[in-house]
């Protein structure tokens, strides 16, 4: 059994620095070592993103490193029978033969001109290191099958949206220190949004600052996020989209827009009104109107004046009579000094309240003179000129009329279930509360109406002027680089510049059948297994497990039969209970390794992770593995990877350029970047201000550099037309236009508009399943980690197992009581285990988190109370636009077992 | 001499356990056995149900109903304020556990919450109760003040993380791990705590942080009425209170 290598104790503690592996925010890290073992990981105090901090997962990294199951070396299957319940067999082999092996598969291939019939399937990647070894070996080796991404499992949705919009096809950095108001949908804020350590960081500032951020978080049930909010409503699955559009319907029709960056109407009129369209322009009838208003409003003020200076006039009167009155008084007093002094008294203070009317008025006057004369000259409307002029939005009174306006709170009520007036509420609150920002991920957009729904959300975010503003949202910038040391093109043969490498990926990306996709990795195994276009040969895992992760995941298994398969993991999961050679990588704490920053604030930062220990067994980085294989490649493949050598090479090229761009930290070489473990530069450099653009200025230390309107279509509005489209010309470019209206049975006119379309709800079920990610679940290894499992589900008292969500009427109705066990079932399988009643979540919809039910990962996950992967249940649907893979828009049935 | 003590303020807490798994990582805890644990309760119903959690670690009280039971004197309060277990004096009767009110004790040889027993896994081959690779060093442990992998029989419990506190340099008013000069001395869970909502420091000093805390945010002690005198403080932010006395504030 696994057992300590403890060295003579008292050695001095050696802190590496690295960064994180359990998500993908990249933490940078401090790994203590003593004694050549590794005993604690903390963030680094000089680290941007950590601050010294860690969200639960980052303290992990050693129970990975010496997890008792790890693969030891390279081995390869002798058992030819393949299932879940067949033991592979595997035999220690060589790294040469496990690497001539595979490099004679693909060797062959290229021989029959099968190239593309070899499969590189990836999930989380860390930069040039690994992905970018493998896109060098797509090109060279030739086949269009190497580098299939997961991402249309993971969040395409979020990025897709965002390109639709504002022509950025990323996640945003946000500026959440800075904001005052946060509505969140679906977003999983303080379990499992990234970057999880940066946003719990950035809720102790917002919870605690002088002007508290307001919170109103959007979900299906309530979690931690939810709970710790100020207001948690527990929305109907798939129908955030209508919310978001009431809301947007409220911001307009209460004239609460921001008018600086959206742009307001001519006229100053706010002409949304509920259920009424706006006109384009101004008519000739409107010209009329206008001045028949003028001419009604100049004849009212003249006979108001006219009033009033009658008014005054018998005022005057009155107050002269007085007057005379008191004088006459005083020469009837005369001779008498009692009276003489008393009325000379009464005048006195006569004439002095007088005077302080009449000061009064007159100050009155000047004001009013002084307003008049900074009241801006009322615009000149002429007929035919727009009635909204908008300033970097387009597209709003289109939207208006061909979605919004008839979107009220009532109606979304109808669909959402959240009561009218909390809609109202919440959009009031948003219009007025600035900086304002609205969020949203998997929860939001994995759902066949995604795209539109996130479209809707996102929305929200430049009508109340959010885009680029401090408080609000940016981009992530991208870190400098420099060369590698081999250039790519002088090692392209003829076979690999060949047209006919010009196959569709197996996922069909890019395709008529996904135009506008990024990765469909859902589909390869569906399509592999009717081999349409064809059948993949050999295929090659790194960092996923769609066997398990996928929807409807059991095609995998079919699919696996029938390849030769090749998994990289440093421990036994389910791709290799089907593998037939098994290369391990490092574990994070043994590797060499650099990677950009997932978006956090905008400025860009580069990360290096150094290893804290010598690799504990005979494994390899996975982009040296790659580079060793191409390396067996024939002809100049071979010879381009020869030249290569390795990553260090890689890595040592890409930190030249901190030469010349230093980082604030002083990292400006290969050597003082592993010292110091990350590169960044402050700060981000754009910033919109109340409807303008600014880029930093160095010298003066401030967004003080006016930009123009093309530099911002050029940097940070990326559209056609360098705004932000409510009406997106790339939704309405031809080749998309027909897709959209065969997809979403819309009509040509609609298809660019975010709007709100009922989710498809595949799985024939009842109930709405969710499977949410939890804030303990690291990064696809938790599951065989015993200290996860023991606290993994606290919401539910979740310490062995984790419970399904159910609510009490629910689970009644199914006669099902707390603890039972039951079977989930859907159109696609079934799996079983153990009901948890909570008041917290919809009564038609059960959630249950995506974490156990493993069957290959190793001795601690056998005895989870889950019977399988909830992708079991989960059918495979997507978005249709994004290819967002739908996690939680599945129907499935819940009985007591 | 400091009287160390911790404020947690629980407006801050997002429930993440990022301090359960810090120092279950720092003192080789078993799965399963936080030293500091964080309890979630729910209450109402849908859709004005309540999710709540309340970090929990040792409360290090002044007046420790623990010490007051144990027939060996295994568990003592340092001078510095902190309540210990002795395991070399330790003879896991668990009187201890039973007279502790807020069962933040733990017994060595338990069943497993996980199975495989990692105690098997990693089985040890001297007194230690099993043998984790990535145990902290060797040089650390210190079974007198209840650090290390403890042996057989014994009860264990927070030590404040007692190996890092007691080499803070004499008179430090607060350990605060955003200063680099303090983070190796500041107990591992308050080290990591993302959203800040943990503060350590010396509660006989009036012009300390965790003082001013207290006195500023109105600090609450756990369960006050006992009489055990906590010396971990929460503050409880708008409408927030401590269990045992908590009021029903729910915006909607």
């Amino acid at each position: 059994e696994a057992q300590a290598t403890t060295a003579p104790s008292g050695g001095p503690t050696v802190i590496t620095k690295s960064f994180c592996h359990q998500c993908p925010a990249r933490c940078g890290i401090d790994v203590y070592t003593t004694d050549g073992r590794v005993h604690a990981v903390f963030g680094s105090l000089d680290n941007p993103l950590s601050m010294g901090k860690l969200c639960p997962k980052g303290h992990y990294g050693q129970y990975l490193l010496y997890n008792a199951d790890r693969f030891k070396g390279p081995m390869k299957r002798t058992n030819p029978k393949k299932g879940r319940t067949e033991d592979p067999k595997f035999v220690p082999i060589s790294w040469d033969e496990a690497l001539d092996t595979v490099a004679k598969r693909m060797n062959d291939l290229r021989e029959k001109n099968e190239s593309h019939r070899f499969g590189l399937i990836y999930g989380r990647g860390w930069g040039a290191t690994d992905v970018g070894v493998l896109q060098t070996l797509s090109s060279l080796y030739g086949s269009p099958n190497i580098g299939l991404g997961h991402s249309s499992m993971c969040s395409d949705g979020s990025e897709e949206t965002k390109k639709i919009l504002d022509g950025n096809h990323g996640y945003n950095a946000y500026d959440y220190a800075n904001t005052n108001y946060m509505l969140v949908f679906g977003a999983g804020f303080l379990e499992s949004f990234r970057p999880f350590n940066g946003n719990m960081q950035a809720w102790g500032v917002m919870r605690t600052k002088p002007a508290k951020t307001k919170v109103t978080f959007v979900d299906v049930h309530l979690n931690t996020g939810a709970a710790a909010s100020d207001r948690a409503l527990l929305i109907k699955p798939g129908t955030d989209g209508a919310m978001a559009l009431a809301i947007a319907h409220v911001l307009l029709t209460e004239g609460l827009w921001d008018k600086p960056f959206v742009g307001n109407f001519a006229d100053g009129i706010n002409h949304f009104k509920s259920g009424e369209t706006v006109a384009a322009v101004f008519t000739d009838e409107d010209i009329q109107k206008r001045a028949q208003a003028k001419e009604k409003a100049a004849a009212d003020k003249a006979a108001a004046d006219k009033a009033a200076a009658e008014k005054a006039a018998a005022e005057k009167a009155k107050t002269e009579a007085a007057h005379e009155k008191l004088l006459k008084e005083q020469v009837l007093a005369k001779g008498n000094p009692v009276a003489e002094k008393a009325i000379a008294e009464k005048i006195a203070k006569f004439e002095k309240e007088q005077a302080k009317k009449a000061l009064s008025e007159e100050t009155d006057r000047k004001q009013r003179e002084a307003l008049d004369k900074e009241k801006k000259p009322e615009s000149e409307i002429k007929a035919g000129q727009p009635l909204f002029e908008e300033k970097w939005v387009l597209g709003l009174p289109q939207w208006w009329n061909a979605v919004l306006k008839d979107c009220t709170p009532e109606w979304a009520e109808k669909i959402t279930t959240i009561p009218a007036k909390i809609i109202h509420d919440v959009a009031r609150e948003f219009g007025t509360t600035h900086p304002a920002i609205a969020i949203f991920e998997r929860g939001a957009h994995a759902h066949t109406n995604g795209t539109y729904s996130g479209m809707a959300i996102h929305s929200l975010n430049a009508l109340v002027g959010s885009m680029f503003a401090e408080g609000g949202m940016a981009y992530q910038m991208k870190s400098p680089a420099g060369k590698w040391p081999v250039n790519l093109d002088d090692f392209m043969d003829d076979y690999a510049k060949s047209p006919e490498r010009k196959k569709p990926r197996i996922d069909m990306k890019g395709t008529d059948k996904w135009p506008m996709v990024s990765n469909m990795l859902q589909e390869v195994a569906k399509n592999h297994n009717e081999a349409k276009p064809y059948k993949l040969d050999s295929v090659m895992f790194y960092m996923t497990g769609p066997i398990f992760s996928g929807p409807d995941c059991t095609a995998w298994e079919k699919m696996l039969n029938e390849v030769f398969v090749i998994n990289t993991s440093p421990f036994p999961d389910e791709t290799s209970v089907y593998s037939d050679l098994i290369l391990p990588d490092h574990t994070y704490l043994e590797r060499l390794q650099v990677a950009d920053t997932y978006p956090f604030q905008g400025y860009p930062i580069s990360m290096i992770r150094t290893p804290a220990v010598k690799p504990l067994y005979d494994t390899r980085v996975f982009g040296d593995m790659l580079i060793d294989l191409g390396k067996r490649i024939k002809g100049s493949t071979g010879e381009y990877y020869k030249k290569l050598g390795n990553t260090e090479n890689i890595i040592k090229a890409m930190a030249t350029v901190f030469a010349e761009k230093p980082g604030d930290n002083g990292v400006n070489s290969y050597e003082t970047w592993k010292e110091k473990g990350v590169w960044f530069q402050k700060p981000y450099l754009w910033r919109q201000i109340r409807g303008e653009f600014y880029e930093w200025d160095k010298a003066a230390k401030s967004y003080s550099k006016r930009m123009t309107q093309e530099a911002v279509k050029e940097k940070l509005l990326k559209t056609p037309s360098g705004k932000f489209e409510f009406k997106s010309g790339y939704l309405e470019e031809e080749h998309h236009v027909h897709y959209l209206m065969e997809k979403f049975g819309l009509p040509a006119e609609m298809v660019g508009f975010p709007q709100y379309l009922p989710a498809n709800h595949a799985g024939g079920g009842d109930l709405h399943f969710v499977s949410p990610k939890l804030a303990m679940q690291a990064e696809g290894r938790s599951g065989n980690l015993p200290h996860v499992t023991a606290s993994i589900q606290p919401t539910q008292g979740g310490k062995k197992t984790v419970y399904l969500e159910i609510h009490p009427e629910t689970a009644a109705k199914r006669g099902i009581k707390d603890g039972d066990r039951v079977r989930i079932k859907s159109s696609v399988g079934a799996i079983e285990v153990y009901a948890r009643l909570y008041n917290g979540i919809r009564p038609d919809t059960v959630a249950l988190p995506m974490i156990h039910g493993h069957w290959g990962m190793g001795r601690w996950t056998k005895n989870s109370g889950v019977s399988g992967s909830t992708n079991e249940v989960t059918p495979n649907v997507s978005d249709a636009i994004s290819g967002q893979c739908c996690y939680h828009s599945a129907k499935v049935f819940v009985e007591k077992v | 001499m400091a009287k160390w003590g911790m404020v947690i303020d629980l407006e801050k807490c997002v429930g993440c356990q990022a301090c359960t798994v810090a120092c279950g990582m720092e003192n080789n805890r078993l799965p399963g056995e936080n030293w500091q644990d964080v309890i979630f309760f729910s209450e109402g119903t849908y859709p004005s149900a309540q999710l709540k959690w309340f970090p929990r670690p040792c409360q290090h009280c002044e007046n420790p109903s623990c010490m007051a039971v144990c027939p060996t004197h295994a568990t003592y309060k340092t001078e510095d304020g902190v309540v210990l277990v002795d395991w070399d004096k330790c003879i896991g009767c668990k009187y201890c556990m039973v007279a502790c009110p807020y069962g933040v004790r733990f017994y060595t040889d338990e069943k497993p919450l996980v199975a495989p027993d990692m105690r098997k896994v990693y089985a040890s081959k001297d007194d230690h109760s099993w043998n984790p690779p990535w145990k902290m060093p060797d040089a650390r442990e210190d079974w007198k003040h209840g650090v290390g992998i403890q042996p057989h029989d014994v009860v264990s419990k927070c030590t404040f993380c007692y190996h890092r506190i007691s080499k803070a340099p004499p008179g430090t008013p607060d350990l605060d791990p955003q200063d680099p000069k303090l983070r190796e001395f500041t107990p591992a869970c308050v080290v990591t705590c993302a959203p800040g909502a943990r503060f350590f420091g010396d509660l006989s000093n009036p012009e300390s942080n965790v003082s001013r805390i207290i006195g500023d945010k109105r600090g609450v002690r756990l369960l006050d009425q006992l009489g055990n005198k906590p010396q971990v403080y929460y503050v409880t932010g708008d409408g927030g209170a401590v269990p045992s006395s908590r009021a029903i504030n729910k915006k909607v």
